[in-house]
């Protein structure tokens, strides 16, 4: 267990860039559908960052003369009824998907880790309170709870990602408790007692980085199923508000009408969000098999 | 050869043709009428509720003391038949109004019907009665009314405090059936019993409504059909669908775009489409409470920025019309002329006003550096959210930096109420095309409905003096005038009136659809089938 | 395994308190009630006429009273009356189950035939051009809104039927609904096949590198006997978990199904009965649903105990 001393020395950042490095290209080429998934996870970061710069139109501005446009050369992926760019709204889009996705991921993520890890490493009456939280939150259907929490918190971008990150935390609670359980037992976490290391520090120092393997695994599925709730939040009418582009709200009701005058309208956001959580998906099935040694081949 | 067989053809096509010709005018008996539902409406007693969505499904329920002509498109006080009463005559001094009632009507249950019902039904919306309607909504319609008296069992008289003429207007809307003493407004609401041609059956949320014929009906030999089915379907999308396939006979009235019916036409060359207007306005509401919009000009500067034909074009394909408060002509009788409305500011050449916008923006010290940021509230329904996003986008061009804020339904009016918003987007619907029903219901300084609360005491008076004027011209002339400085105070103002569609298969005869109003044509007593 | 039960059972009523506290606070903190909704239409809110409503629901009570109210009668069996249509909230609730639970039963079904013997398939020929192929059209299946395929599904049939599977009358026997409901199951399904699919695969392989397996091929039994018989019968275990969890997580597709499909099911009554803040649907349907879900656990814990003797369960 070599994260008793992280005491990192500038040779050591060198040479453990280095190994990362090869790392990175030996895990590359045993998962191709791993490296796809990641480049496509890339694509769509690098359209959220540089939106302002590969996109021609404003993705809000309105324009009657060039209303429901099929996909053409001035508008390769059409236009909507209102005659705004559906190229320029997905890629604006991705930032909204990727800011919910991403943000709710996070914090659903931090509050389960904080759940869990009190959870499995306190014990007694905490633990148990605790579980009883996560079953309740478990119990109840994640798009039930999300719709429920984002009529009361009202359709706004923070709220839509706090109504998101809320049915995630079980999840991630129930697997980084189990996890602790079984580091609690485990030599280093005593070596560390005997030494007069304090419980938080032990807990944050030692037992927390070793459950960043299963987290990150967790949090990726978990990135794929936030950006899909996000979509069907606002294709029910909850969720980020008009007019930013999100992926979801462009496939909404209005929209939806138009699903045989002006098919582009629901094919292309749909695609979006489709290979968007197919890219997490494949990047996190492959992380997955790396960082999960139970089911490495 | 080929000549031959054209002539043929032609021969096969004109016998055809006189064919259908013929039974078109001798109506059959028969047959359900199946028609697509938007929503699922929250009860079928009309005077409880305030939307359409009610008014279609239940207006065959019942019947009025007097109703618009079912097949005249454009409503007016020349176009007002007897219904329940057989005939009515207003006093010399214009403050009663007395009606004769027809013998011989029976309720759905079997009980007759009488004075005492008529008694009844406006004791209930004046609140008189001991029974109480959970809700209310048009009380107002008849605060002019001091009294309803009856004669016997078939006279009833209307006691009014002044003249008002368009007392024949409101009892002839769809929103003013007549209903029976002896079931409570609960029952109403869960079962209700009318006179009309049709009895209801059940209503499933988010399934169906289901009426049936009347078979007592009090005019002989209607209903044609034999019951109505409302199949709820929630998505636009999904109910063309069905109306394409045949699954239903009718849309929902007045719920087809532009670009929806194109889409029916190529999939069914015989559906039968109609857009007309439905009286209803995109309205724009600013807090004149709440700096900056306490000052006029500020106002004023918005109102200029506006682009009221790019609102239709954007939002409506085009189907929509330019005007004030009231309806324009020709479907509507009381709107503005063109060439009055030429002469009310912020209707003109769009360029020239966004200029004037401009510099009294930058005059307010605002500028394309350091834009004035606003929110724009409206509710959180496309209908609403669409003209709000077009108007966020219009405003940039005059240094107003607008965010869209939705509002869930359910807390929209009590926010409005609060005056807890800036710029604001609403829709208002008219139940009738009357001056007396939009001015007072919308800009009387102590109306429930006037937003802004805009106030005005002189043109308060000119309500009044309107309202009790019986010649209709001079009535109109007053009118015009009161909208024109509606519309120039920045009351309200207004952005456009919508037109939309309806489309039904061509064997649905004898339907004609209301160009001035979507509350009042539905009574659909003699429609009929012909397959 | 007594006690267990015991012990389960009443953690089980414990989560089912908790939820009941949760969905009752948490609607109330959702802006708007009935009335404003009821008012709504009307383009006003008369104070008066508002508070005369609530006080007929009984909405002005203190919230403790409200809560003991409904918990009281839910325990006597009296759901309330559904704020909208004045009817007994079972009576609204009730009818509306079957459609669901057909709908769901039907995505579960499709979900086990096409997910499991793909699932086995892809983990025998593990690393395979096929492996690969289910793997990608399994992952795509996890990826897809559910409502986009119902979308896109609709926009096939049109193009291709002129028709389409859409639910306008109560479907009259066994085979008119199945016609009915199995294109909606087919689009909510997708996505459970493909996790039962995926799950089914990664446990096969953790069975096949088990030991026993080992000894059963090296006493020569035939490869695909080895796999069959005993590989995916220990394999199954985890997948029933998942199968028991997914029942819960389909809810999430039903909703966004049922409406694309217009099906009156129990899902799309509850978004529409959140909408109209219709409290006693709300409450007693996600009472009704977070029971179902935490049943199916509690069973499954309970087919675990009995089908893998390696589970012992302390008290």
């Amino acid at each position: 267990m070599a994260i008793l001393d992280i005491t990192p020395t500038p040779t050591a950042e060198v040479a453990s860039a280095d190994t990362l490095w090869t790392k990175i290209r030996y895990h590359a080429v045993a998962h191709p559908l791993g490296l796809a998934g990641a480049v496509i996870m890339l694509v769509f970061v690098f359209a959220a960052v540089f939106a302002d710069f590969i996109t021609a139109y404003d993705p809000v501005a309105t324009n009657a003369a060039i209303s429901l446009l099929p996909p053409g050369h001035a508008h390769p992926l059409g236009t909507d009824a209102m005659g705004r760019d559906i190229y320029s709204r997905i890629v604006y889009g991705a930032r909204i998907s990727l800011a919910v996705g991403l943000g709710s991921t996070a914090l659903g993520s931090i509050l389960g880790v904080i759940l869990g890890l009190a959870s499995g490493y306190i014990g007694g009456w905490i633990d148990l309170v605790i579980q009883r939280i996560v079953d309740i939150l478990q119990a109840m259907p994640l798009l039930v709870l999300a719709l429920v929490m984002a009529a009361s918190l009202g359709p706004a971008l923070g709220n839509t990602i706090v109504a998101i990150a809320i049915p995630l935390i079980p999840y991630t609670a129930r697997v980084i408790r189990s996890n602790t359980l079984a580091l609690r037992e485990q030599p280093f976490v005593e070596a560390a007692r005997a030494v007069g290391m304090s419980e938080l520090r032990i807990a944050v120092r030692h037992v927390l980085p070793n459950t960043l393997a299963p987290l990150i695994v967790i949090a990726t599925a978990q990135l794929g199923a936030a950006i899909l709730t996000e979509a069907s939040l606002s294709f029910l009418g909850l969720g980020v508000p008009e007019p930013h582009p999100s992926w979801g709200r462009m496939l909404s009701e209005s929209a939806a009408e138009y699903v045989r005058v002006a098919p582009w309208l629901v094919v292309f956001p749909g695609l979006a969000i489709s290979l968007a959580v197919f890219g997490t998906n494949l990047f996190g099935d492959a992380l997955r098999d790396i960082l999960d040694p139970r089911l490495r081949d | 050869m080929t000549a031959k067989l054209t002539a043929l053809a032609a021969a096969v096509i004109a016998a055809a043709a006189s064919i259908s010709a013929v039974p078109a005018a001798e109506p059959k008996h028969g047959g359900i009428l199946r028609i697509y539902h938007r929503e699922t409406p929250p009860s079928l007693s009309i005077h409880e509720e305030a939307t359409f969505s009610v008014n279609v499904p239940a207006m065959g329920l019942f019947n009025n003391l007097v109703i618009y002509d079912q097949h005249v498109p454009q409503n007016s006080m020349q176009t007002i038949r007897p219904e329940l009463a057989t005939s009515w005559a207003w006093s010399k001094d214009n403050l009663s109004l007395t009606f004769k009632l027809r013998h011989g009507v029976t309720w759905h249950d079997g009980k007759p019907f009488s004075a005492k019902d008529v008694k009844c039904t406006f004791d209930l919306l004046q609140d008189k009665a001991q029974d109480k309607f959970r809700k209310n909504p048009r009380k107002d319609w008849y605060a002019n009314v001091a009294d309803v008296t009856i004669n016997g069992d078939d006279e009833v008289t209307f006691h009014l405090r002044r003249p008002q003429p368009s007392l024949l207007a409101m009892l002839a809307s769809g929103y003013t059936p007549i209903y029976p003493c002896h079931v409570s407004p609960a029952q109403m609401r869960t079962h209700p019993i009318g006179t009309g041609p049709f009895k209801f059956v059940e209503m499933k949320q988010n399934e169906s409504i289901k009426l049936v014929r009347n078979e007592n009906y009090w005019k002989k030999g209607l209903p044609y059909l034999d019951g109505i089915e409302y199949t709820i379907i929630r998505n636009r999308a999904t109910a063309v669908l069905a109306f394409v396939a045949g699954k239903v006979d009718m849309t929902f009235p007045t719920e087809m775009t532009k670009a929806l019916i194109a889409d029916i036409k190529k999939q069914d060359p015989t559906a039968i489409c109609e857009i007309k207007p439905i009286n209803v306005n995109t309205n724009l509401i600013v807090n004149r409470d709440s700096p900056p919009f306490n000052d006029p000009q500020l106002r004023r500067a918005m109102a200029l920025a506006l682009d009221r034909k790019a609102f239709i074009d954007i939002i409506l394909q085009g189907e929509g019309d330019i005007g004030g408060t009231l309806l324009p002509p020709p479907e509507g009788v009381w709107g503005m002329p063109p060439d009055v409305l030429k002469t009310v500011a912020g209707y003109g050449d769009v360029n020239k006003d966004r200029e004037e916008a401009r510099a009294i923006m930058k005059k307010l010290g605002y500028g394309p550096d350091k834009p004035l940021k606003i929110k724009v509230s409206t509710r959180n329904l496309a209908t609403y959210r669409d003209p709000a996003v077009v108007l966020i986008d219009q405003l940039k061009q005059i240094y107003i930096d607008g965010e869209l804020e939705p509002v869930e339904s359910s807390a929209w009016f009590a926010k409005v109420a609060r005056k807890d918003y800036s710029v604001g987007l609403n829709l208002t619907g008219n139940g009738i095309d009357d001056p007396d029903q939009a001015f007072y219901e919308n800009y009387a300084c102590t109306s429930e409905r006037n937003y802004t609360h805009y106030c005005n005491k002189d043109l308060e008076k000119l309500f009044d003096q309107q309202s009790a004027e019986t010649d209709v011209d001079k009535r109109k002339k007053l009118v015009w005038e009161i909208d024109k400085k509606l519309q120039e105070d920045v009351a309200r103002p207004v952005l456009f009136h919508a037109r939309t569609g309806t489309c039904w298969k061509p064997y649905v005869k004898n339907l004609t659809i209301m160009s001035n109003s979507a509350y009042n044509g539905y009574r659909f007593e003699d429609i009929w089938l012909d397959k | 395994m007594g006690t267990y039960i015991v012990r389960r059972f009443a953690l089980m009523l414990l989560t089912l308190f908790g939820i009941s506290v949760l969905i009752f606070v948490m609607l109330r903190m959702v802006p708007g009630n009935i009335a404003d909704i009821l008012f709504d239409a009307a383009g006003m809110i008369d104070v008066s006429e508002k508070a005369k409503l609530e006080h007929e629901l009984g909405l002005d009570k203190p919230i403790i009273v409200q809560y003991a109210e409904w918990i009281s009668g839910l325990a006597r069996g009296d759901l309330g009356y559904s704020y909208v249509s004045e009817k007994p909230a079972l009576d609204e609730i009730a009818p509306r189950i079957p459609i669901t639970a057909k709908l769901a039963g039907l995505a579960l079904a499709f979900s086990v035939i096409f997910g499991v013997p793909l699932g086995v398939l892809s983990a025998v020929k593990q690393n395979s051009m096929l492996d690969y192929v289910l793997r990608v059209v399994s992952l795509s299946g996890l990826s897809m809104p559910a409502f986009w395929l119902g979308l896109l599904i609709l926009m096939v049939f049109v193009s291709a039927f002129g028709s389409i599977p859409i639910y306008t009358d109560p479907p009259q026997g066994f085979w008119s609904a199945l016609g009915l409901y199995s294109v909606p199951a087919a689009a909510v399904g997708f996505r459970s096949s493909a996790l039962v699919m995926r799950l089914t695969r990664s446990s096969m392989l953790e069975v096949l590198r088990q030991d026993y397996i080992r000894t059963a091929r090296a006493k020569g039994a035939a490869d695909w006997m080895v796999n069959y018989r005993h590989a995916l019968r220990n394999a199954l275990l985890p997948v029933v978990t998942v199968i028991g969890i997914e029942a819960a997580f389909l809810m999430g597709g039903l909703i966004v199904t049922e409406t694309v499909f217009n099906i009156p099911g129990v899902a799309r009554f509850l978004v529409e009965a959140i909408r109209w803040r219709d409290y006693p649907i709300v409450q007693n349907l996600v009472m009704f649903i977070a029971a179902v879900a935490v049943a199916v656990n509690f069973l499954i814990d309970l087919l675990y105990a009995v089908l893998d003797p390696r589970i012992r369960y302390a008290s």
